[in-house]
């Protein structure tokens, strides 16, 4: 079976109220590729899942993609500031956070991974966030007679995980810091990747055991260099700061959609032709 | 400016002096007041030190690169061993994280904390960044501290508008001055030495409570000699 395909194939196939699970973390390695295909392509009501994000999820609000946020955490960092995008459709009502522990994420994406329904989490003991979302329950734990609090299990229909390399088959290494992109792969139905550099199978397999996703998980490889762009890609390059102020400068969706248009041919790219190999 | 030293240096001493050798220590994103204060523990009175991050960098040797990032690929390369999000917040659910540094925008005298929003939960008047890993790390972490570079009597008030977490709420670090959580309430525990008890009263939406008034210990020479050498870009005062 062949994976290899274009941005625009691989996000084609994302269904509207799909359920995406983002890779990377705050402003590193976001797969801001596929989610600017996703704006491209006028996708609507996705509900994103992600520990902590800031340009992916702003972006996505910014265009009126989104309907959900399942985040423990959604903020540029303190350089940049508070995402302007993201609050204003929170506030407005068009978008809703069910704002999370950052670990509730993690626990829903085990119960998701191992196919149970809900997970019990040690230390989400108090607070309004228990009570006021409907994704936690407390209940008694039937051997202790013990309170306990469970999240109910996140599926994504689709983990976007952005990697330094992978092979023809999706064998992926993630280099530095793998945030909780690799749980993704393991809890979502589909799994798709996109890459800075595709390495021929015989030259991957030399480090067979520093892959953190076997190509047998993988659904699509799309090679997209600088798909991270403007977040950092360790290895490959840093957060592009005046990409980032002159975005958080924008209000317009006008201003926003050229924005975006200005990376179509970057995005496109590689993708577009057959690799040889 | 006071003296010789910044506010921004003072809240980092005063942070570090919380530190003590051997403790496993975690601080988040957008951290790096906390960042740079466990170093400056770990090269003067807490070598043992354990300092663990959210990208995974098990005790960086340098935090000189973090320059926009405290959960940067930096602290990974610069580590002794990688240790993910996932591995930390379960170290803590088992009771073996001593310290976690967490932020907030709200805090009242009952040691409630909001990082959630301001109005209503469901439509919020302003929509904050979310608690990220507090509501989970402030019940089980053995010592949560706070710091918060603004103090004024609407981020100190009577009651928050929403609870995102309380627990184990140790200490709250401020510009004027460092609360300590204590039989249920917020207690005053020091003031810095360029404010009053006046002023602190002013800023703050609360009646203070405190049994005398006690000065926070300025930064030594040694502590600023070392933050400057450890930090030299400053990153210390990137939230100022």
């Amino acid at each position: 079976m062949k994976k290899q395909t274009t941005i625009q194939t691989a996000v084609s196939e994302v269904n509207d109220y799909a359920t995406l699970a983002l890779g990377g973390n705050v402003l590193h390695r976001a797969p801001m590729a596929f989610v600017r295909e996703l704006a491209r392509q006028k996708k609507s009501h996705l509900r994103l899942v992600k520990t902590a994000g800031a340009h992916d999820i702003d972006l996505l609000c910014a265009t009126g993609t989104v309907d959900t946020v399942d985040a423990g955490f959604v903020s540029y960092e303190t350089l940049y500031g508070l995402p302007p995008h993201y609050r204003k459709a929170v506030q407005s009502g068009k978008v809703k956070t069910n704002e999370h522990a950052c670990y509730t994420v993690i626990s829903a994406l085990r119960a998701a991974s191992t196919n149970v329904p809900f997970m019990p989490v040690n230390g989400l003991k108090f607070g309004d966030l228990i009570e006021r979302n409907d994704y936690f329950v407390v209940v008694e734990d039937p051997f202790t007679g013990e309170p306990v609090t469970l999240v109910r299990a996140i599926v994504p229909d689709v983990a976007v995980i952005h990697v330094q390399e992978c092979d023809e088959e999706g064998n992926a290494i993630i280099h530095g810091p793998k945030y909780e992109d690799v749980l993704m792969s393991r809890a979502a139905k589909k799994v798709m990747i996109t890459t800075e550099q595709i390495i021929s199978r015989y030259k991957l397999k030399q480090q067979r055991e520093r892959i953190d996703i076997p190509g047998f998980l993988v659904d699509k490889i799309i090679h997209v260099p600088k798909g991270a762009h403007p977040t950092s890609c360790y290895q490959k390059y840093d957060v592009d700061d005046r990409a980032l102020k002159n975005f958080l400068s924008l209000k317009e969706r006008r201003e926003i959609e050229k924005f975006i248009d200005q990376y179509q041919q970057q995005d496109h790219a590689v993708g577009g032709r057959a690799v040889r190999w | 400016m006071v003296n010789d030293y910044r506010i921004s240096d003072l809240m980092t001493c005063v942070i570090a002096d919380m530190l003590r050798d051997g403790e496993t220590v975690f601080h988040g994103v957008s951290s790096q007041m906390p960042m740079v204060a466990m170093h400056l523990a770990k090269q003067l009175h807490a070598p043992n030190l354990v300092h663990l991050n959210i990208p995974g960098g098990v005790n960086p040797s340098s935090i000189k690169k973090a320059s926009y990032s405290s959960a940067g690929a930096d602290l990974v390369e610069e580590g002794e061993a990688y240790f993910g999000l996932d591995e930390i917040f379960d170290l803590s659910m088992r009771g073996k994280l001593d310290v976690a540094f967490l932020g907030g925008i709200q805090f009242d005298r009952h040691g409630n904390i909001n990082a959630s929003v301001i109005g209503d939960y469901d439509k919020p008047k302003v929509r904050l960044p979310g608690g990220a890993g507090s509501a989970v790390l402030i019940p089980t972490a053995k010592k949560a501290v706070i710091w918060r570079t603004k103090h004024d009597p609407r981020t100190f008030v009577e009651q928050v508008d929403f609870v995102t977490t309380r627990g184990n709420l140790w200490k709250i670090v401020t510009p004027l001055c460092v609360f300590v959580f204590r039989n249920g309430q917020l207690e005053l525990d020091t003031i810095h030495p360029h404010t009053t008890i006046e002023e602190v009263q002013e800023q703050t939406g609360f009646p203070l409570i405190y049994h005398e008034i006690r000065y926070t210990k300025a930064p030594t020479k040694e502590q600023l000699q070392t933050l400057k050498r450890i930090d030299p870009y400053d990153y210390r005062s990137a939230e100022f």
